[in-house]
């Protein structure tokens, strides 16, 4: 017990070094037609009174570039059978042009970004959607003015949804092609019978080839508002002028004009163990069992993130040194679900040549097991820890990481994540690790799945 | 190997987030990922500002930037898989593969909880030219870390029973790797493209299992003692680092250690001098992607005259959702997911001309001959004023947005260094791309393109094929 003081206080002590290193935020500026909200950290949040838009300004001078990303608060958990993918395919859609930015006049967001260099993309996800480019800080007007502008004035044509419908096709079938992937949606499919987390964000394949334009168009105009958005802008730029360029593009978009609809829908109480299992073409079979965690809001997170890594991360972890490194798996992950609604904790293991499922799956059960009865060790925490410490610096090792942890914090329902989650993981101890293993992994609110590879025929 | 560490706020779901642009290992994608390059500041003189010094045998570069706390590390050894000797192709890897499973000091278990304690990861990984080590940590376990890559580079522990499971390991992860298309195409690819004995030509995969499955740790204790040293080393530290702490703590670290040797320089592999077939499928059943590669090698190396000329020419046709392939095979006819041409392999020797892309079965004829069509219009008209003004504008947005990571300038660094170029190279570069002609590019793709003696190798379930 001693021992272990000494290490947690080491490790806070650590954290609490790495956060003076951060510069702390300057103190909030005073923007006509904003409301400053709060400063965490080195991050400040104003809202633009017009329409509600939400913005995050890091404010870093290290090199001459910005990112700026747009975080939609909306993604597959959105939708409804014969909509599934349909926030995704939209997300591809809006690089298909409006009046004013598109490829006829060389004015598209591809060709201007592609033009001024830099990296970018969209991603979607099961609670949001985000377009982000990192490029040169004299370029930041331009991008903002086209995300801005297809906020609201994006085409939506159908002559566009016929190509991206096979595009987004290719992209469901490169996935497939996947055994693990393959059965992650097998495995959460399973867990979730009501709450739309059912269906993968890519969609069903049914869906994704015969969603409507129109109901694309329904999906953009009830879910596309500066109310229903967070722009983040990381970099060398200046609080004041980011702000003022907010407000010139996006200041005259309205608020939206309903509600944004809220998902009420709660998974009901799992009342036993379910089982999958996929027999497809394959070389090597794998194991997966996934457990019922909380949101990623939720006290219990930081502990269930620590258990994570003490029984994955690494060769020191609990699931290498009892199958791995005895050539049963070919690795091992958990990973615990960071969402805005409760979600899993998975277990997949990569089966070795030779190893059976059972074998497999029972092994991994008797290291659950013993986890939950003879709980964790100091020593295993303090380790979890020291990769904790080391994580909050590498994630500002470039802004595009801190854009990336930023948008998945603001997708779990607030921003602030960023910062108190690795505050409150420095806090975990072993008594915690040993409660939140014997509360959420419980066998009844699992679902175990195979994938049983079969010979070509 | 993969680091072994996960930003604890990761998705878990990673399986089933979907990105807009498939990810830059898959093909090429924005505008000047063919040409990436690293910086700090619009200016950051990386010639002036790295330390670059010969000490205790190996080729050392620093470089301190403005991150706080963290160092990434990047490393070569001419120790890659192209070495095996004949007939054992898996040698290399499986030497390569025993250096994080314990040291005449102490077990793997040992040095992953040192690891482990202070966040740190170091990795050990095989290329065709080169063994890479990878590794980071914070600022103040940089003497930790390099500690233990010289010690796990220097004196393996070579013990029978990690021997014997790392061979079960390789094999299962080689079989893993079967089951993917866009390896399978990779695989056959460069059977097709370079004769034997060129560095870049994978040996088939039942020689490597084979290989795998009769060595023994003398032959991989040989292959150490043989190729393993300074002579071949090249170190690059990169990040909040004290030059000068941190070449006495690599002085400190790697005295006494000797040996290493370079390998022969191999003669560049000719266009269509291999005897293969130009059109290849390698049928995998119930696939609902099939990956493809287009192409033919190029005889060029990095540093060569023409090559920059070549990679501009090609981010144009393949590169970005504006490079031609994209903006017309996805974007207009809606027939893959993703698809791009990059030039591959030209680090340490000669390397290959490549169009990558992914059609589902039904779209293969379609997909093949529209991406026949951009290559013969590219190949036969070179690419036009307004293309090339626009490669020079996006190479130099990229250069100022650059690699802005530890990680980027590191790789880029080595990069530099494995191409035998000087580090000033990097600072220079965009001008030099800014300097091309449109003359210079279209003349490179014709000079060292063919399109009638390229290969085209399909992966996955090809329609009629078995």
């Amino acid at each position: 017990m001693k021992r272990f003081s000494v290490v947690l206080f080491s490790a806070l002590a650590c954290v609490a070094l790495l956060r003076a290193a951060e510069k702390p935020a300057a103190a909030p500026i005073k923007a006509e037609g904003f409301s400053f909200v709060k400063t965490v950290g080195a991050i400040s949040e104003y809202k633009l009174d017009a329409n509600g838009l939400a913005v995050l300004l890091l404010p870093e001078h290290s090199a001459p570039v910005v990112t700026f990303m747009v975080t939609y608060r909306v993604g597959s958990r959105h939708e409804v059978t014969g909509t599934t993918g349909a926030t995704h395919l939209l997300e591809h859609l809006m690089f298909k042009g409006s009046d004013a930015y598109n490829r006829g006049k060389g004015t598209s967001v591809d060709q201007f970004l592609e033009r001024v260099g830099g990296n970018y993309n969209a991603t979607t996800y099961l609670d949001r959607t985000n377009y982000y480019a990192e490029i040169g800080n004299e370029h930041l007007e331009g991008y903002i003015a086209i995300e801005a502008d297809r906020m609201r004035n994006l085409w939506l044509r159908e002559e566009d949804r016929k190509p991206e419908m096979t595009v987004v096709r290719n992209e469901f079938e490169i996935g497939e092609n996947d055994p693990e992937q393959a059965l992650d949606k097998e495995i959460t499919a399973a867990a979730f019978q009501a709450h739309p987390y059912h269906h993968s964000t890519i969609g069903w394949r049914s869906d994704i080839e015969k969603v409507s334009i129109e109901k694309l168009r329904e999906f953009y105009d009830t879910f596309y508002w500066p109310d229903n958005a967070t722009v983040t802008i990381i970099g060398d730029f200046e609080p004041a002028a980011g702000l003022a360029l907010v407000k010139k593009y996006y200041g005259a978009i309205p608020k939206s004009p309903k509600p944004i609809p809220q998902i009420y829908t709660e998974e009901p109480a799992q009342s036993g163990p379910r089982r999958v299992t996929v027999r497809r073409a394959g070389e090597l079979g794998v194991v997966g069992i996934a457990y019922k965690t909380p949101a990623a809001r939720h006290a219990d997170i930081p502990a269930l993130n620590v258990l994570s890594s003490i029984l994955s991360s690494g060769k020191t972890s609990r699931f290498y040194r009892a199958l791995t490194d005895k050539n049963l798996t070919l690795n091992v992950s958990a990973n615990t679900g960071y969402f805005h609604d409760p979600s899993l904790l998975n277990v997949y293991a990569n089966l070795a040549p030779g190893a059976t499922h059972e074998q497999v799956e029972k092994l991994l059960l008797a290291e659950i097991d013993r986890v939950k009865s003879a709980g964790v060790t100091a020593a295993e925490v303090a380790t979890a820890l020291g990769k904790i410490k080391a994580a909050t610096a590498y994630k500002r090792d470039g802004y595009f990481s801190i854009a990336g942890n930023l948008n998945e914090d603001i997708a779990a329902g607030d921003w602030t994540l960023y910062y108190t989650l690795d505050a409150a993981m420095a806090k975990v101890t072993a008594a915690d690790v040993t409660r939140v293993a014997q509360q959420y992994l419980d066998i009844n609110q699992s679902v175990t799945g195979w994938f049983i590879p079969l010979a070509a025929k | 190997m993969k680091f072994a560490l996960r930003l604890p706020r990761s998705p878990s779901h990673r399986l089933s987030l979907f990105a807009r642009s498939p990810s830059r290992a898959r093909v090429a994608l924005v505008a000047t990922a063919a040409l990436a390059l690293t910086v700090l500041t619009t200016n950051a003189q990386v010639a002036k500002n790295a330390v670059r010094e010969k000490i205790a045998g190996l080729e050392l570069v620093v470089l301190k930037t403005g991150v706080k706390e963290v160092v990434t590390i990047r490393g070569s050894l001419a120790a890659g898989d192209a070495l095996s000797p004949d007939g054992h192709p898996a040698l290399a890897d499986l030497t390569g593969g025993m250096l994080d499973k314990g040291t005449t000091k102490q077990d793997k278990f040992a040095i992953a909880q040192l690891l482990g304690n202070v966040g740190a990861t170091i990795s050990f990984g095989t290329e065709p030219s080169a063994l890479n080590i990878s590794a980071k940590c914070l600022r103040a376990d940089l003497p930790l870390v390099l500690g233990l890559i010289a010690e796990q580079l220097r004196s393996p522990a070579f013990s029978r029973e990690e021997f014997a499971k790392l061979k079960q390991q390789f094999a299962g992860n080689y079989r893993r790797q079967l089951d993917e298309t866009d390896f399978r195409a990779s695989d056959s690819f460069s059977r097709a493209v370079y004769p034997v004995g060129h560095p870049n030509r994978q040996a088939p995969s039942a020689e490597i299992l084979a290989s795998a499955e009769k060595a023994t740790l003398e032959e991989v204790q040989a292959f150490h003692a043989k190729y393993y040293g300074p002579a071949t080393f090249r170190l690059v530290l990169v990040g909040d680092i004290d030059p000068a702490s941190a070449k006495s703590e690599v002085a400190k670290v790697f005295a006494g250690w000797t040996g290493g040797l370079r390998p022969p320089t191999p003669a560049p592999a000719k266009p269509g001098a291999v005897d293969a077939a130009r059109d290849q499928n390698v049928f995998m059943p119930e696939k609902t992607n099939l990956s493809i590669l287009w192409g033919q090698a190029t005889g060029l190396r990095y540093g060569d005259t023409d090559t920059l000329a070549l990679r501009v020419g090609t981010s144009a046709l393949g590169s970005g959702f504006t490079g031609r392939l994209m903006a017309n095979v996805r974007d207009k006819e809606g027939l893959t997911y993703g698809i791009g041409s990059y030039v591959a392999g030209d680090t340490f020797v000669d390397g290959d001309w490549r169009i990558q892309g992914n059609f589902a079965p039904e779209m293969l004829e379609k997909g093949i001959a529209s991406t026949k069509r951009q290559l013969t219009e590219w190949y036969t008209n070179g690419i036009t004023d307004a293309e090339l003004a626009q490669r020079k504008t996006g190479l130099a947005g990229t250069y100022k947005v650059g690699l802005s990571t530890t990680a980027g300038m590191a790789g880029t660094i080595l990069a530099t260094l494995n191409r035998e170029l000087e580090l000033s190279f990097i600072d220079q570069y965009p001008a030099r791309v800014g300097a091309l002609t449109k003359e210079q590019v279209n003349g490179a793709i014709k000079k060292h393109l063919d399109p009638e003696k390229m290969v085209l190798v399909k992966a996955g379930t090809v329609p009629g094929a078995r």
